[in-house]
């Protein structure tokens, strides 16, 4: 579904991405794992059509919606708002759809959004997603700055999602833990580039990515 | 008396013109950060317009109509020179809508000689509590009013409103969305074209226009946004029709010669206050 | 080497031209080096302090009715042409104090309405003349010696310029020159590293006042009267084409820029006025160069013309970012 195909992307001079490739298959939930500034949110603003690459080819063969880092909502619209401009490359405005995916939502519908709490926040980035019908999700930092059963939740949600709907997602995170538990193959990227790939339960035991992304730098 | 009751009428009436060029201003600026020099030329296009068409034998309402579309369209066109292009930083954008401005002047010379004009409005006049008010005064007040309900449905009800607030509240999220910010903001320089449109239709009749006359509507109208900060409809609203009501006043009690020494200097000590609340604030948070 | 030859041979040409040039032809002359004054430092407030002025024209207008009133009330005429960019550059820290809080384009709304104030009050005001303004104002003269020709006019002018230009030069390559550079750049940053940045735009503010008040200064002289219809808004908004043509904080740009609008202006006038072309076609050819140019410069030179023309020479290229908005 996702098909990275040797992507370079930079900003002026400076270089965030170097031949970087990687493949989701269609109904597969995958983790993208890497520290700070390793290039991540500029994978995802590309995979999003937000960033041009320099050279390579992102295929998504489907639309691609994103749950952008830091939740990103229309802080002067209503969660019911937030949620019917989610709607706008699909022409879906009613926000019910999402109600019944989310219940909670239904609840916040007449509130602003940017009065809400950081969960409440996450919540209404998702269903904003979700709105647009998308074939592939990708979720830049599900967990960032969230309360452990504020991101179970979530994350219980996304499997749901994965598993019934067979929807697509690249979980991009610096929780390793987290991802590790949802998806069963991740990719880690370094730098720009792409240092390690493989299954889950491998990386997990990989002496190099337990230190630095299973040790006590997990938020 | 009934003296006060005409000049505060009278003022409420400019001061309406002026908060439908204001908040032209100010919706170009919540999506596009650009603050738009060329508001005032929109208005003085539909003023010249209408008493042309008019002077063509053309009906009332047609004419008016066809004018603020004008505008409509050069407000679009104004804005693809300032936005079009991807990369100008606002100030450039400010710079760029100066040149609008003045190239106006050249196609307005042209088409409309450089003598100032006028177009007929209401006829007549209304008695109220003593005080005898000009029918177009009151055909100013009410058209204005009628607009503020209409941009508040739109902005507030409609769904091109909300993604047009959309681009205002954060323009990356609204990208993520899909939103095109490009077009939100080409979209809020047609409607900045139609407002000012709509102002000069109104103020035509009651006083004349010529090419130049935009000067002094775009320093009027960014007075009163200045009061919103150059985001907050509402308070611009209020910003311009104290503006107008003080003009008149100052006008009407024989300072007649200081009307635009009065909003200039009112907008000079609001910027400044404004500006060092502002570094106050920034003061305090770090 | 070539820089020393090319500044001499620029010197030999400026120096020549008065001695050859007619009075039409000189009277360009003379405007276009009272504009490239202006320039330089509009240039130097834009490039240097990263704040557009839309009232330079006012400095300008001050100078010229400073030098006027002293000269009308017998004060030899060169105190009043000191005096004129020495009040100008006073107004300008008076009024900068507050105005240079403010950023953007909330200074040049703030520095338009400080013009179009002082024209109002000008054009109401017994001892400025009111809209009629200034007359007979006295010949330029030192001593006994007494400036009757254009080609003296031109002389003073261009000697204005050089010595503007000169103080310019010394001001960019000072150490607040270089750190004023930062300014222009990011306020916050130049703040932060500890540039006392309020002071410094205040200086570079009165430094472009005194530019134009002495440039004002000497056009009062030579055209014998001043009035406010002298100093409409647009003389200021040509300040800024000047400046953004030639390509911001660069003293030979501004000259470059202002040289280049005026003699397109002086030839669209002369085509404006060639029998068959309607009586407008001045006006509405100058407005129509004016906008078009200072869109094109702003959109696709936005360095400046100078600058774009010498970074091809040396090729000196930056690539360009690809992110897309």
């Amino acid at each position: 579904m996702i098909d990275v195909k040797d992507l370079v992307v930079s900003y002026g001079t400076a270089t965030a991405l170097e031949h970087v490739t990687l493949a989701v298959r269609g109904g597969e939930m995958v983790a993208l794992l890497g520290p700070n500034g390793a290039g991540k949110s500029t994978l995802a603003n590309t995979l999003a059509g937000l960033l041009k690459p320099s050279s390579g080819t992102v295929d998504a063969g489907g639309r691609v919606a994103l749950i952008p880092e830091g939740r990103q909502l229309f802080p002067d619209l209503t969660v019911a708002d937030n949620l019917a401009l989610g709607g706008w490359r699909s022409g879906q405005r009613d926000p019910s759809l999402v109600y019944d995916l989310l219940p909670r939502l239904a609840e916040l519908a007449g509130r602003r959004a940017g009065v809400l709490s950081g969960g409440e926040q996450q919540m209404v980035a998702f269903g904003r997603a979700m709105m647009s019908r998308p074939d592939v999700l990708v979720v830049d930092e599900l967990s960032l700055g969230l309360a452990p059963n504020v991101t179970a939740d979530l994350a219980a949600h996304l499997a749901a999602l994965n598993a019934e709907q067979g929807l697509t997602v690249l979980l991009i995170e610096q929780n390793a833990r987290l991802a590790f538990e949802l998806c069963r193959r991740a990719y880690v990227l370094e730098s720009g580039r792409l240092v390690t790939e493989g299954e889950c339960a491998v990386l997990a035991d990989d002496p190099r990515v337990a230190s630095a992304y299973l040790g006590g730098a997990i938020t | 008396m009934s003296a006060f009751l005409t000049y505060l009428l009278n003022g409420l009436a400019v001061g309406c013109a002026i908060a439908l060029i204001a908040s032209g201003l100010v919706a170009i600026h919540r999506v596009t950060g650009v603050v738009n020099f060329a508001q005032g030329t929109f208005a003085v296009v539909a003023g010249l317009c209408t008493s042309s068409l008019l002077g063509l034998g053309f009906p009332h309402g047609l004419s008016e109509l066809a004018a603020v579309l004008a505008a409509a369209v050069a407000g679009l066109l104004t804005g693809l020179a300032a936005i079009g292009k991807r990369g100008t930083t606002p100030l450039s954008a400010l710079i760029v809508t100066l040149g609008a401005g003045v190239l106006a002047y050249a196609v307005e010379i042209v088409l409309w000689g450089d003598q100032p004009r006028s177009a007929p409005g209401l006829a007549g006049s209304v008695t109220v509590a003593g005080a005898r008010i000009q029918t177009q005064h009151l055909l100013v007040i009410g058209v204005t009013a009628a607009t503020f309900v209409l941009l508040a449905l739109f902005f507030g009800r409609t769904y091109l409103g909300k993604a047009l607030t959309a681009c205002a509240s954060n323009p990356y999220a609204a990208r993520v969305v899909g939103i095109d910010v490009r077009k939100m903001g080409l979209l809020a320089f047609t409607l900045g074209g139609l407002l000012g449109g709509i102002a000069g239709v109104l103020v035509t009749p009651l006083r004349p226009i010529s090419f130049d006359t935009d000067v002094t509507l775009i320093v009027n109208g960014f007075a009163a946004a200045v009061f919103g900060a150059l985001t907050r409809p509402v308070i611009t609203l209020i910003g311009a029709l104290l503006l107008g009501v003080a003009e008149t006043m100052a006008a009407g009690y024989g300072y007649g010669s200081h009307q635009l020494e009065v909003a200039l200097g009112l907008m000079l000590v609001v910027m400044i206050v404004q500006a060092s609340r502002r570094s106050a604030i920034s003061l305090e948070s770090t | 080497m070539i820089r020393l030859v090319a500044g001499l041979l620029i010197a030999a040409v400026t120096l020549a031209l008065p001695a050859v040039l007619d009075d039409s032809a000189l009277a360009v002359y003379i405007l276009l080096g009272l504009a490239a004054m202006v320039t330089v430092g509009v240039s130097l407030l834009m490039g240097y302090a990263g704040q557009v002025s839309l009232g330079q024209g006012a400095f300008y207008a001050i100078g010229a009715y400073t030098a006027a009133l002293l000269a009308l009330n017998g004060v030899p005429p060169l105190a009043g042409l000191v005096a004129a960019p020495v009040v100008a550059a006073l107004s300008a820290l008076v009024i900068g104090t507050p105005l240079l809080r403010l950023r953007g384009h909330h200074l040049a709304f703030a520095t338009l309405a400080m013009q179009l104030i002082l024209l109002s009050l000008a054009g109401q005001l017994e001892f400025t003349g009111g809209d009629i303004g200034l007359q007979a104002i006295p010949q330029f003269s030192i001593g006994s010696f007494e400036a009757t020709g254009a080609a003296t006019y031109a002389y003073l002018t261009w000697a204005g310029l050089a010595l503007v230009m000169l103080v310019t030069r010394n001001v960019i390559t000072s150490r607040p020159g270089r750190a004023l550079r930062a300014l222009a750049t990011s306020e916050t940053a130049a703040a932060s590293s500890g540039i006392p940045v309020g002071r410094y735009k205040l200086v570079v503010f009165a430094l472009s006042a005194a530019f134009a008040g002495l440039a004002g200064g000497i056009y009062c002289f030579y055209t014998g009267y001043v009035a406010p219809g002298s100093f409409p808004v647009l003389i200021s908004i040509q300040y800024i084409v000047m400046a953004v043509v030639g390509g911001l904080g660069t003293i030979w740009g501004a000259v470059v820029g202002a040289s280049a609008i005026t003699l397109l202006l002086q030839a669209l006038n002369t085509l404006g006025a060639l029998p068959g072309m309607p009586t407008y076609a001045p006006s509405v050819l100058s407005y129509a160069v004016y906008a078009l140019v200072l869109i094109v410069v702003v959109l696709f030179l936005p360095q400046g013309l100078l600058p774009a023309v010498t970074d091809r020479l040396s090729r000196k290229r930056q690539s360009t970012p690809v992110e897309t908005r």
